[in-house]
């Protein structure tokens, strides 16, 4: 349901939707460089969505061209059942846009902020002064409402910049990248509160190049890379495509990983291009089929090689696994944050 | 359930309530940064000193005329160059920390940011004028063709501002550097404020440089903003152009640098 009271004179205000995204073969070049390649894509009402790709795939292009912010050089898209380049304006009553830097005011307060967006929004004055309250008590911003935003801390930045997104209850929601850059107590509490809304149903496409924040927020994940979407499916479609489990192994001396790698290949019966390494850490995984006994084969292996071992485990294949299989390489360049883990060991 | 009618325009009081509160919003920036307010006052408040002081023991412009008389409308509409920029530089941070995203993806009018940002600069250049015109006042400036020429002089200056302002926002969506803006603005701005009737009158300017500052847009501003605050006889005596003379080449300049301005800013803004 979209507030569009201005444009439907509709005694209600309100308007049906078919709710949802739909895009269709968007294209977008900037100059000779193809940002989008013929991206499909689909969100049912109701349901959250990953965007999932490292830097440069065009999650933001994407999101750009079904936020109106951009218009496509070919395809076509919907929202809300509104076409986003000859309904632009109605899809803008329709959406929550929370953007990759944030976009609010440093110089007004949180409660100014909001209320600005809501009355851009089409809400009469007091309607939105109350939902602001509503707003920043959910998002325990009261305490701070009445300060300017410059002096927020980023994990209270981001939860206003959702707040204002918020503000006209929106028919589907976007997040850009919303914890990129937030630390790791804050990434948590912003979970907490997208996982809330998502209970509440409200249709959302998030983008991340986070695969643990896909696999806890999104019922369907769309990995995307190069301007394509190039696999579709829930967590467990994707990592079924890895196959099986992964054998993930932590040496105690990082120089010894293409030794490791190496062995392991081997021993697995393995193009060498499908273990994957990462010397900076001192990690080697191996996808492998065979349960237990790949565990015993692959300390063999090492044993054999006389590589140390820190640490060895079989697993399910992560996302990062899944990427790797799908593209040939990470995610991305760094190795994804934990916060979880972090947060764990900062209160132990 | 589809209305033909969703695409209708916004209807007008939709469009200025739109524009009310994006001018709302850039006020009040403006006055949560109350450095910027008083040195972009105090700034040209010294120069009005330099000028009517200093260089006055040395300057004369002929006809009996002061130099503080001759100087004092020309240090108003310089001063609009600086606080013009004001608009590009707004305009670059709001790209910059994704505002302009924000504004865009609200179903308001697509004009409501631009237009509201002039409304908002208005007002902030015409208080910035009244503050120097006291503050001339205070020093011995006086009008010598009464009220209706002394609001007529604060409203001339006020509309370069906007032209300025329009102009400088257009650089700042197309730059979108706020720093970069501070130059851009500056550097086409500046050789044409020398190079006009602003500090001294044409007629004493070198040879070659006279054309250029007849033709100049801020001669045709400072001149009808003389020609208001001092009388046509004056400006005639001192400019040689007639006060309609004068106004009309402004007004057509005005036009133009808005028109322009406008035009290109609208287009990248709509480009994002």
């Amino acid at each position: 349901m979209c507030y569009i009271q201005h444009l439907m004179f509709d005694e209600s205000g309100m308007v049906a939707t078919d709710g949802g995204v739909i895009a269709e073969g968007l294209v977008k070049r900037f100059g000779t460089f193809t940002a989008l390649d013929g991206v499909d894509f689909r969100v049912a009402e109701g349901t959250v969505v990953g965007l999932l790709g490292p830097n440069g795939a065009g999650k933001t292009t994407t999101i750009r061209i079904l936020t109106t912010l951009l218009r496509p050089d070919g395809g076509r898209a919907t929202v809300a059942g509104f076409d986003v380049v000859r309904e632009a304006r109605v899809v803008r009553a329709c959406i929550g846009l929370t953007g990759q830097f944030a976009a609010v005011d440093d110089d007004l307060t949180g409660r100014e902020n909001l209320v600005l967006v809501g009355r851009l929004g089409r809400l009469p004055k007091t309607a939105a002064i109350d939902r602001a309250d509503r707003l920043l008590e959910v998002f325990q911003l009261t305490d701070a409402a009445d300060r300017a935003l410059r002096t927020y801390s980023g994990g209270m930045r981001r939860r206003l910049d959702l707040a204002a997104s918020l503000m006209v209850a929106p028919a589907v929601l976007f997040l850009d990248e919303p914890t990129t850059g937030l630390d790791p107590r804050s990434r948590l509490d912003l979970w907490d509160v997208i996982g809330e809304l998502r209970g509440a149903g409200t249709t959302i496409v998030l983008t991340t190049q986070y695969l643990e924040e896909a696999d806890r927020l999104a019922d369907r994940i769309s990995v995307i890379d190069g301007g394509r979407i190039i696999a579709e499916g829930t967590a467990d479609d994707l990592k079924a495509r890895v196959g099986g489990s992964v054998v993930a192994v932590t040496l105690a001396e990082r120089h010894d990983a293409a030794r490791a790698a190496g062995a392991l290949a081997e021993a697995f019966a393995l193009p060498p291009g499908e273990v994957s390494t990462d010397s900076e850490v001192g990690t080697v995984t191996v996808p492998v089929t065979a349960g237990g006994d790949a565990l015993v084969a692959a300390v063999r292996a090492l044993d054999a090689a006389g590589v140390r071992v820190a640490d060895l485990v079989l697993r399910r294949p992560s996302l990062d696994d899944v990427f790797l299989a799908l593209t040939g390489h990470h995610a991305t360049d760094r190795r994804p944050e934990q916060p979880a883990r972090v947060t764990g060991r900062a209160m132990g | 359930m589809r209305d033909p009618r969703r695409r209708a325009a916004l209807p007008p009081g939709r469009v200025l309530a739109d524009i009310g509160l994006v001018a709302q919003r850039n006020l009040r920036k403006v006055l949560r940064n109350p450095r910027l307010i008083v040195f972009s006052t105090i700034q040209p408040f010294m120069q009005l000193l330099l000028f009517a002081f200093v260089f006055s023991a040395v300057a004369t412009v002929g006809g009996g005329l002061g130099y503080k008389q001759f100087v004092v409308p020309a240090v108003l509409v310089q001063t609009m160059t600086f606080a013009a920029m004001g608009a590009g530089i707004g305009i670059a941070n709001d790209l910059h920390t994704g505002m302009i995203d924000r504004f865009r993806s609200l179903p308001i009018a697509r004009s409501a940011f631009l237009v509201g940002r002039t409304a908002s600069d208005s007002l902030r250049l015409g208080i910035q004028a009244c503050l120097l015109v006291l503050a001339a006042l205070a020093i011995g400036f006086r009008f010598q063709a009464g009220l209706h020429g002394a609001v007529g002089m604060i409203v001339v200056v006020v509309l370069f501002g906007i032209a300025l302002s329009s102009f400088s926002a257009w650089i700042g969506l197309a730059v979108r550097d706020p720093e970069t803006v501070q130059a851009a603005v500056f550097i086409p701005i500046l050789p044409l404020v020398f190079t006009s009737s602003a500090f001294a009158p044409i007629s004493r300017l070198p040879g070659w440089m006279q054309p250029v500052a007849e033709a100049s847009p801020v001669t045709a501003a400072i001149d009808t903003a003389r020609g208001l605050a001092l009388g046509d006889d004056v400006l005639v005596q001192i400019s040689g152009v007639h006060l309609h003379t004068a106004a009309w080449h402004f007004a057509l300049w005005w036009v133009a640098i808005v028109g322009i301005s406008t035009a290109l800013a609208v287009r990248r803004y709509r480009l994002g």
